[in-house]
């Protein structure tokens, strides 16, 4: 049994063990997207190269049997440096947006495709749920968000962008309507108690966040009602009060403590805030360095100075969102970042490590699309115009809803949580714009029933054709062609379902990428007239 | 055009072929061959009547027919016409000739087959014709010295051959009884490009009318390729004369001079006839194209002198099928020593001793690899030879194989007695149909004398060989995947280890040796490792054979001792560089080569030097560049080679070559930035580190070479300028005032770009200019010139470089040759 070391750990391993196995021995993760339990190995994706410092060259971890002498690194600058650009040349000529345009605009950050999705298949119960993950107020944000979501919408290129706010205050309607408004899971109590001072948008955002992480949560508000900006004058017409006091009542429902008429610096101090409560999140208005130094704060160009990521002010238990750092922001800004605080206040009374500041990758189609790539994606859209409620008072009907909702585009990936290219870009903090190619290869997407297959995010790695292989599908899947050109494909042209046979649901799960997805229960939209198939010309 | 879904399958010529190749998975090439041979083509329902009836699955059929280059998935024309884009030919203008003929057949984008269904064109990586370049062949008559005005001649000229019904005959002759003299004709496939098959057809008339007893004999290729065709009369007791770029013409002479007609009447006829042919055949005998020459000419001494021939042995001295002629020359000479007198392990001691290494490229020691082959336990083993040569500019492989089938037999009936392997595997590539041709037959002359079969020589030692052809791909060279290969499988290469002495065909230890490691083998075995290993450097012996081509005047194959210099085989062999130009550049070892400079000429044949340097020995292919050569061009063109190439398989090469032919093709259009250049070669230096195989590993060698050693020309690039005058997007084409007027730029214009004014000046349209160089190439005043102005226009233009052609412009063969 050959001896060796794997990041300096020397280590004993069998004969024929490769060092992927022998390196997992000890604890050592490699990055692997072609290598999979129980296959046949191939030695693809290269995402596993391992070095030898004696040589300097670079093993494929999977399939690279195990000698005596080797001094395996495992993670020096040449490997990292050999991963990152095998994923920025897999993800080159990516084609497909990880998150869709809309969310990425959102600045509170919702799953609107998923919402879309939902509302087309008449489901706003499971819409309202996904809605009320990132907002708290989305009745009252979705009559007075200016929707950049809809700005950004590939839809708009085609006729026009898809109603997604008045989408999202339908849900929200239909919701406060019913007999039992959705009320979100709430975490176990913490036993923590944080001070939220102002009950504007901001402040009601990090409260009915942290009221869900199980934090007990008190919000002081210097008027006589909650509301804070949301409450002003000009306003009124499109935001009728009753609707946000409705929408604010369900937060208190949650167990919130509103002390209205109290004015920090006043009625309390900042010092008896911090003596009361663990931590004290400051969401008001606009701060004048005056009241700042009055509250011994320091005072940036625009508000209060916080930490880029934690909105931590220089005082580790107070921090601060909204209009009291950076005043003028959208509403739907200010409610993104008062979640944003409510996480970190959050992460910081349970000890854990501020979540990396670094963005999750976010693949994305660059540059506009052409008509070619726009009737990809239409292929699976109604083809109608954008739908105009019939009252326009009263938003969209039920049926209007569902015909709006079913003109999204879908171009978020269905993978874009369990993708681990995507999650291997982020850990390798992999540029995406590293190498680009000279033309976009032409965009194609294949539907069957509850199957999508992607041959742009296709990485060749072959899983999925090892298994239909291992399974002995009689049709089975094959590469196609050669080199650059290599792609997964059906024989004969024949349908995916025939290709896939039985084992279509373990292609899905194997595929590492987004190439082979399959909408899991929840984000299942109605099927829509049978096999389509829409390869670009 | 047929509707491909509307061709039936036909059961009876589908089971013909599945009976003829076999029915288990491992037959799907052949089978795929024999499809495609009856119906030019792979029509769908004959494969769904291959899966329905056989043991092939769909996806493994579909697989490997979409992998490999040869098989066509829509009809084709009547007519194939095959544009040679290897590298001689590159250099020598291919693309224009690809162009030229898409034009002339009218071909709209992205298809390959013109209206009338006659002619499909595609491109082809190295017919083996380096020295003819740039090639063309239609079906299988080849066509050398092609010019973009002449492909219309070609094809015309093809048309008119089919219609004189064949194009004489190809059935090897023997002789008659007694003969007074052999007359040899050189039948490599070069040979018979250049006109060789006419010459034999012409000899046969000749003789059959002179009634001389003399035999006709078809001989393994000289590697005169440049003084092609040849034919060599030897008369008993008499040394043998050669004669060079024989002429149909030419023959009555010839044979009169060595064999006067037996009978009074017929040498009165003889005179007669030669009088009258003086008085009706073109009195200007005298020309470049005519003339004899024996072996003391001083061009072909100094071509052959410095060679030292052990692969090519007995050139042009024997008929390369002809079993008692290798026999007598030496022939099995090294077997029967080793089966008579040697142990295996003595036979690996003395391919040690030899110092032979592999001759594919890596330079991997043979010995170690056959004792590895050896020490593999017992059982069934088996011994391939690489013959799968898809270097673009290498035709190495195909005149061993062609001219010496029986030598390569004997190395390896010598491996597989020294490893303990009893089968064999010849795989040559399908565009070697007469290598292929001449190796079955030599295989069955040997099975017949007991060359081959149970008990060879009665030393119970049994061994037996079987053809294997290529599909086209270039990635089969490599190990691994030309085992994939021959099982029936894609052509991708796979991790090593388990390296396949241990595990390789069939999953049982293999020995692949490429074709030329495998010639050396038997002279080694007959003359002693110590021979072997007095010839060449201290760490690389005996010799190397080189496909030699490009710019240099003598082009050929050639055979060399080991530590000869770059210089010594460029000047002495090749003559130097023709049309009085200077050498710019030696690209070796083809597309995991390296360009070395002019200046590194002196670098010896040796796998160190050469590394050393950024090339590599490769299996042999030399092509010499001279100023009008672009570098980055050339970058490019191994670039989209390998790219092209690439089996898919591994990240870094499938798309890390694709990356960088997108930046080498950005600096060819003008297109290129400062950063491109590092970024290309942090690109290139990762492709080479993280691909699995040796195809990526050395892919980016040419751009890294190039760029290493004429960093200047791509920075030229980047500013707009192509110093060689090569890069379309970069140049210009002018008329100086040396015009005289005479239209002819304007008539051979193939895009009207020229108006024509008689006896002035003429100018040529830059927007409709296609830059195909046809006017520079009629021009008799040499008043055209390629200009490179650079992107900020008429400022640099003064100092900017103008590419001026030679003083002459050099005179091009004729079709009729």
């Amino acid at each position: 049994m050959p001896t060796l070391t794997i990041d300096n750990q020397q280590l004993t391993a069998p004969e024929g063990q490769n060092l992927l196995a022998a390196a997992r021995g000890l604890g050592i993760d490699i990055p692997t997207l072609c290598w999979r339990e129980g296959l046949e190995h191939v030695t693809s994706c290269m995402l596993c190269v391992v070095e030898d410092c004696r040589t300097g060259i670079l093993h494929p971890a999977c399939s690279t049997p195990v000698a005596a002498g080797m001094q395996i690194a495992t993670a020096s600058a040449t490997v990292i440096e050999a991963r990152r650009m095998a994923l920025e040349l897999l993800l080159g000529d990516h084609l497909g947006d990880c998150e869709g345009p809309c969310r990425r605009a959102c600045a509170a950050g919702m799953d609107i495709p998923l919402m879309l999705r939902q509302i087309a298949a008449g489901d706003w119960r499971a819409a309202v749920r996904v809605v009320k993950r990132h907002i708290a107020l989305p009745a009252t944000l979705g009559r007075i968000c200016p929707a950049p979501c809809e700005k950004i919408c590939r839809r708009g290129a085609h006729d026009a962008p898809v109603g997604i706010c008045l989408l999202k205050r339908y849900v929200a309607d239909a919701d406060l309507a019913s007999a039992d408004p959705y009320l979100p899971e709430m975490a176990a109590p913490s036993g923590y108690r944080v001070a939220v001072v102002g009950a504007g948008p901001a402040g009601l955002a990090a409260a009915y966040a942290l009221m869900r992480a199980g934090h007990a949560c008190t919000v002081f508000e210097k008027e006589a009602l909650p509301g804070g900006g949301l409450r002003s004058p000009e306003l009124y017409d499109r935001l009728p009060p009753d609707v946000l006091a409705a929408e604010i009542m369900q937060i208190r429902r949650l167990g919130l403590r509103l002390e209205t008429g109290v004015t920090l610096g006043a009625d309390r101090s900042i010092e008896e805030l911090k003596q009361q409560f663990d931590a004290v999140i400051l969401a008001w208005g606009e701060v004048s360095p005056d009241l700042a130094g009055r509250l011994g704060l320091e005072c940036g160009p625009h508000g209060l100075a916080v930490d880029r990521h934690t909105h931590r002010t220089a005082d580790p238990v107070v921090f601060a969102c909204g209009n009291a750092v950076s005043p003028g922001r959208l509403t739907v800004r200010v409610v993104g970042q008062g979640r944003a605080t409510a996480l970190a206040v959050d992460q910081m009374l349970r000890g854990a490590a501020p979540s990396d500041p670094r963005r999750e990758y976010d693949h994305r189609l660059t540059g506009a699309l052409d008509p070619a790539e726009i009737a990809v994606l239409l292929a699976d859209a109604s083809p109608g115009p954008r739908v105009v409620p019939a009252d326009a008072a009263a938003g969209y009907t039920a049926a209007e809803a569902r015909a709006e909702a079913a003109r999204c585009l879908h171009c978020d990936c269905r993978k874009a949580t369990d993708c681990r290219l995507r999650q291997y870009a982020t850990a390798y903090r992999v540029n995406p714009y590293g190498w680009k190619p000279t033309a976009r290869r032409g965009l194609a997407i294949v539907r069957q029933g509850h199957i999508t297959y992607e041959p742009g995010k296709c990485i060749a790695c072959g899983i999925c054709i090892r298994i239909t292989t291992a399974a002995r599908e009689p049709l089975g899947l094959t590469f196609i062609g050669r080199g650059f050109d290599v792609r997964v494909g059906v024989p004969f042209n024949q349908s995916l379902a025939a290709g896939l046979g039985r084992v279509a649901a373990a292609c899905v799960a194997a595929c590492p990428t987004g190439a082979l997805s399959g909408a899991p229960a929840e984000q299942r939209r109605p099927a829509r007239g049978g096999v389509k198939k829409r390869p670009v010309s | 055009m047929l509707n491909p879904a509307q061709i039936p399958a036909d059961p009876a010529v589908l089971d013909r072929i599945l009976d003829e190749k076999g029915r288990h998975s491992g037959a799907v090439i052949a089978v795929l061959q024999g499809v495609q041979a009856h119906y030019n083509y792979l029509p769908e329902p004959a494969l769904r009547y291959i899966v329905e009836h056989s043991e092939i699955t769909a996806a493994a059929l579909v697989g490997v027919a979409t992998f490999y280059a040869q098989f066509r998935h829509q009809p084709a024309g009547r007519h194939m016409v095959s544009v040679c884009v290897g590298t001689a030919c590159h250099v020598k203008g291919a693309p224009r000739i690809l162009d030229a003929l898409r034009r002339h057949l009218k071909l709209a984008e992205g298809t390959d087959t013109d209206h009338e269904n006659r002619f499909t064109l595609r491109a082809v990586n190295c017919l083996g014709c380096c020295t003819l370049a740039p090639v063309v062949q239609v079906d299988d008559v080849i066509y050398g010295y092609a010019t973009t005005d002449n492909v219309g001649g070609i094809l015309e000229d093809f048309l008119r051959r089919e219609g004189d019904g064949g194009r004489g005959a190809w059935a090897e002759q023997m002789p008659p009884g007694r003969v007074a003299g052999d007359i040899r004709v050189g039948m490599g496939s070069c040979c018979v490009a250049s006109g060789a098959a006419t010459i034999e057809a012409a000899l046969h008339q000749r003789v059959a009318a002179m009634r001389a007893p003399v035999r006709i004999q078809r001989v393994s290729c000289l590697g005169l390729s440049y003084e092609e065709p040849l034919i060599e009369v030897a008369l008993p007791d008499q040394p043998p004369t050669l004669y060079t770029k024989v002429r149909v013409e030419d023959i009555p002479t010839i044979l009169h001079t060595h064999f006067p007609a037996p009978r009074r009447r017929d040498r009165l006829r003889q005179a007669v006839g030669r009088g009258l042919e003086k008085l009706y055949t073109d009195a200007a005998w005298t020309g470049p194209r005519r003339f004899a020459a024996n072996t003391r000419d001083p061009g072909i001494a100094s071509y052959l002198d410095p060679q030292v021939h052990i692969a090519t042995a007995s050139c042009g001295q024997c008929n390369p099928v002809d079993l008692a002629a290798y026999v007598s020359a030496q022939g099995f000479e090294g077997l029967r020593r080793v089966l008579q007198a040697l142990r295996p392990e003595d036979v690996l001691d003395q391919i040690d001793a030899s110092g032979l290494r592999g001759r594919g490229g890596g330079g991997y020691p043979t010995g170690r690899k056959w004792r590895a082959g050896a020490g593999a336990g017992a059982g069934v083993k088996y011994v391939v030879c690489n013959g799968d040569e898809g270097d673009p500019g290498a035709f190495m492989d195909r005149m061993l194989l062609e001219s010496y089938p029986y030598r390569i037999i004997e190395g390896m009936l010598i491996a597989g007695y020294a490893v303990g392997a009893s089968q064999g595997v010849l795989y040559i590539r399908a565009e070697y149909p007469l290598a292929i041709q001449r190796v079955s037959a030599a295989l069955a002359a040997c099975r017949a004398a007991g060359w081959l079969g149970p008990d060879i020589l009665g030393r119970g030692f049994a061994f037996d060989l079987t053809v294997m052809e290529g599909a086209g791909a270039f990635v089969c060279g490599e190990e691994s995947a030309l085992i994939a290969s021959i099982e029936g499988r894609r052509g991708m290469p796979r991790m090593r280890p388990p390296w396949p002495a241990e595990r390789g065909l069939y999953n049982r230890p293999t020995l692949v040796n490429n074709t030329e490691t495998f010639a050396l083998v038997p002279w080694i075995l007959r003359q002693g490792p110590e021979a072997f290993a007095a010839i060449g450097t201290a760490r690389s012996k005996g010799t190397k054979v080189f496909a030699l081509a490009g710019k240099v005047r003598r082009g050929g194959m050639i055979e060399v001792p080991m530590g000869m210099t770059i210089r010594q085989l460029i000047d002495d062999i090749g003559g130097g560089i023709a049309g009085g130009r200077a050498l710019k550049a030696v690209q070796i070892g083809g597309p995991s080569g390296g360009c070395i400079p002019a200046r590194l000429a002196d670098t010896p044949i040796d796998y160190e030097a050469l590394v050393d340097v950024g090339a590599m020995m490769g299996s042999g292919g030399l092509v010499a560049l001279d100023d009008t050569d672009c570098m980055v061009e050339i970058a490019r063109y191994f670039l989209a080679f390998t790219q092209h190439e690439s089996c898919g398989k591994c990240t870094f090469c499938r798309i890390g070559t694709k990356r960088m032919l997108e930046l080498l093709e950005r600096l060819c259009h003008g297109q290129g930035k400062a950063a491109d250049l590092d970024e290309l070669e942090h690109l290139a230096a990762m492709v080479k580190r993280g691909s699995l195989c040796g195809l990526g590993k050395t892919a980016p060698n040419p751009a890294l070479t190039t760029l290493h050693y004429f960093r200047a020309e791509y920075e030229a690039h980047i500013a707009g300028i192509c110093p060689a005058g090569q890069c379309k997007a970069l140049i210009a084409y002018e008329v100086t005032a040396d015009c005289i007027g005479c239209t002819r730029c304007a008539q051979h214009c193939p895009a009207d770009a020229i108006p024509s004014t008689p006896y002035e000046q003429h100018v040529i349209n830059a927007d409709q200019c296609i830059r195909c160089d046809a006017c520079r190439r009629v021009c008799p005043s040499g008043a055209i010139v390629i200009t490179s102005c650079g992107r900020w226009g008429t400022g640099i233009a003064a100092n900017g470089p103008r590419i001026r052609p030679p003083a002459r412009n050099v005179p091009h063969a004729d079709l009729d040759d």
